[in-house]
């Protein structure tokens, strides 16, 4: 729900001239809500730009995020990182 | 691992509903950076649930389209969360992990960006109020991003 909150500023914010770049835990949603620029880190929910204490990580992640500002070529554009949270963490999430 | 179905999730979570209604779009607005990250003032936003502990909480439930203005210069051990709808365990140790203001404090310094604009925004993002949130909330976060120059947005939901 908050991924499509997002999107849908994300979106605004851009058709009022100023660009966007949004991160994602949901890619299914941020595929539908299609903000302009989208960054996915597949990590859980409450850890959208990094692991707690890891400072270094949480700035790679920002810097390869920002990058995308300038780096995408047009509205739609998804950037995944491949940083691992852990090996099967998703299995643990009850579908 | 593939990604989660969160789409998938939700509709197990609400069996007896019909399926939410996402929305949904074939394409996207797009708007090129006019200046190179080192030029750019930054705005940073998220749905986290942040606020100061001298700011009113959030309806921690759904459809607060309120938001707090959070000076990036903030002292940290004044930040509050309400959001009851994601693991916000680790969030309340180390906001970084949903609200990156050190690390963008720490980008202006060393240069990656141009500026980190103070306020940072926080709202609570469990909105259901569509077309509230686009007529009200939206143009509002607008106003203050046209008033601020800001270059270009950060946002993160959570």
């Amino acid at each position: 729900m908050c991924h499509q909150s997002v999107g849908l500023i994300a979106r605004k914010v851009e058709e009022a001239g100023i660009p966007t770049v949004s991160m994602t835990s949901a890619l299914d949603i941020t595929r539908l809500v299609k903000p302009p620029r989208s960054v996915f880190l597949n990590f859980p929910l409450g850890h959208t730009t990094g692991r707690p204490f890891d400072r270094e990580g949480q700035m790679q992640i920002l810097k390869r995020s920002l990058e995308f500002l300038v780096e995408a070529q047009e509205g739609g554009d998804i950037k995944e990182l491949l940083n691992v949270w852990s090996k099967d963490w998703e299995l643990s999430v009850n579908l | 691992m593939s990604p989660i179905s969160y789409i998938e999730l939700a509709r197990k979570g609400f069996p007896d509903q019909p399926p939410y209604q996402w929305s949904t779009f074939q394409d996207a607005p797009f708007t090129p950076m006019k200046k190179t990250l080192q030029e750019s003032r930054i705005s940073l936003i998220s749905s986290c649930g942040f606020y100061q502990k001298d700011q009113s909480p959030f309806n921690p439930i759904k459809n607060d389209l309120t938001f707090r203005e959070i000076p990036t210069n903030v002292d940290l051990s004044e930040l509050r969360i309400s959001h009851n709808f994601y693991d916000s365990t680790d969030a309340k140790r180390d906001m970084n992990c949903v609200f990156p203001i050190e690390r963008f404090r720490e980008l202006e310094n060393e240069g990656f960006i141009g500026a980190f604009v103070s306020p940072a925004y926080s709202f609570m993002g469990r909105i259901f109020m569509r077309r509230e949130l686009q007529d009200q909330m939206i143009p509002s976060f607008i106003k203050k991003f046209m008033e601020s120059k800001v270059d270009a947005l950060f946002l993160v939901p959570c």
